[in-house]
């Protein structure tokens, strides 16, 4: 099982996932592309603001192999302050 | 040592109290720049609402209030930022930094304030007469982020 968040504008198109690793599902490239064809709202909003991810709360800067028990995030653009 | 503090609060909070506390924590210091941004606007019809990734968003703080420790020597810095729902007049962010001499301590609040606005990880939206839209960092944001790394 891997926790998936959504926050900022993605949020709205899903919210917290729980689901089992997908067969053909390793990394986050292809986490990405699973969801994406899954909610196709999602995906307009992954293509769109989709570039920054954490796997366990650390952000990652190319695709990211994926184990039971990640939390991955997926961020829209951040706006604090 | 700097006197460090960093708090991320679903409540209103008092800047006058904030500013009264930090000061008794960086004895010794010249200075202290503390920045207030409220929640523009006025009226009751504004609601803004921030949230945030719990302990990712602090963590990444401290790791930009490290950066600013490296940068200038600071006696203390205090960060509070709201989250939840806010409306129009409240405090949403307060950042004070101290040093021994003044222009540290402006540069590294203006510093702090630069990467909370664009890096720090909120999101923010506006609901306006039951229409909600998310906001997100205008081209100005980022270039002020620019300054610091250029």
């Amino acid at each position: 099982m891997i926790e998936i968040l959504f926050f900022g504008r993605l949020g709205d198109a899903s919210q917290t996932l729980r689901v089992e690793l997908v067969e053909g599902v390793s990394d986050t490239d292809g986490l990405t592309a699973w969801l994406s064809a899954q909610n196709s709202a999602l995906a307009v909003e992954l293509e769109k603001a989709g570039k920054r991810i954490a796997v366990n709360k650390t952000i990652i800067t190319d695709k990211a192999p994926l184990k039971d028990g990640d939390e991955i995030a997926y961020m829209s653009p951040l706006s604090g302050g | 040592m700097t006197a460090a503090y960093l708090k991320i609060c679903d409540e209103s909070f008092d800047p006058e109290a904030e500013h009264k506390a930090f000061r008794e924590t960086i004895g010794g210091a010249g200075a202290i720049v503390a920045f207030t941004g409220l929640v523009r606007g006025e009226g009751e019809d504004l609601t803004l609402t921030l949230s945030h990734y719990p302990d990712f968003t602090e963590s990444q703080i401290l790791g930009i209030a490290k950066q600013a420790e490296s940068r200038w020597p600071l006696a203390g810095w205090r960060i509070l930022h709201r989250v939840g729902a806010m409306k129009a007049e409240e405090p949403i962010v307060f950042v004070a930094t101290a040093s021994r001499h003044r222009r540290d301590a402006f540069e590294a609040a203006d510093f702090l304030m630069d990467f909370l606005k664009s890096e720090a990880a909120f999101w923010k939206s506006e609901s306006v007469d039951g229409k909600t839209r998310w906001i997100e960092p205008r081209a100005q944001d980022i270039d002020d982020k620019k300054r610091w790394t250029e």
